[in-house]
């Protein structure tokens, strides 16, 4: 499947010129709500969020530096170092393109074995016409039912539930809800 | 969620799925005019002190580098 850049929407535009520099750099996975919306869900969202494996300051820095070439900004802060800090505590950094906040992605570091889980099983989704990697559609149901649970996730897995019929996994679902209750909960 | 939401949800990814050909564009068109419609508002905020002050608190922006727009 090749990368397409033309015939997408904004937003799938966005996160592919991310992902562009991103994966030259690190294992990711799209996770949530774009899942859904890259796969035909008609709801709004300003935001992509995106898990990566843990990576070193140095490499961290030549991340940053790349993509701060492809004309992203961190809105959080100009400091590397600081925006590590960010990574290393579990907490999301948001980049956008420069003079402008929407979309943005949202880049949180892998943090326990449920997130080892979800890169082993990533997969792409030939679906929404983008060659990235996903955590899976079982993953993303288990985590919009068991964890996140409001209106719009429970709709999103609904919708995950109807358009992906095929591959749903009931006793999949089942395995990631239980390390869900035992990891997150 | 309402009955008739999830009516909306059941048929919208029934058309999904039957018509991988037609879906895009009117998804991009949806998603499209949403994106476009926030810069709208964006580029009219951008013009006034006031404005730009709101940008800033609404995104939580700390790297106002990153954003020219606002520093005027």
């Amino acid at each position: 499947m090749e990368r397409e850049t033309t015939d997408k929407n904004i937003l799938n535009r966005f996160c592919l010129k991310f992902i562009s520099v991103l994966s030259k750099h690190v294992e990711y996975i799209a996770v949530s709500g774009f899942v859904a919306i890259s796969s035909g869900r008609t709801r709004g969202t300003e935001d992509i969020d995106i898990i990566i494996r843990r990576i070193n300051l140095d490499d961290f820095k030549k991340l940053h530096k790349d993509l701060i070439k492809a004309g992203f900004v961190c809105i959080q802060s100009h400091d590397e170092e600081e925006i590590f800090e960010y990574l290393n505590n579990n907490t999301s950094i948001r980049y956008c393109l420069k003079d402008f906040p929407i979309p943005e992605i949202e880049l949180k570091f892998e943090k326990d074995k449920l997130d080892d889980y979800q890169f082993k099983t990533k997969e792409k989704l030939p679906l929404t016409g983008l060659d990235i990697w996903f955590s899976s559609v079982n993953m993303n149901i288990a985590f919009k039912e068991e964890l996140l649970k409001s209106s719009t996730d429970i709709e999103d897995a609904k919708y995950l539930r109807l358009v992906y019929k095929e591959k749903i996994n009931e006793k999949e679902i089942d395995k990631i809800k239980k390390l869900i209750k035992e990891l997150r909960l | 969620m309402r009955a008739t939401h999830i009516d909306q949800i059941e048929r919208w990814a029934e058309f999904v799925r039957q018509n991988p050909n037609k879906w895009k564009k009117i998804h991009a068109d949806f998603i499209n005019s949403m994106l476009e419609n926030q810069k709208r508002v964006y580029n009219e905020l951008v013009k006034t002190e006031d404005g730009r002050k709101k940008i800033i608190m609404i995104y939580n922006i700390r790297n106002i580098d990153g954003f020219p727009s606002l520093k005027k």
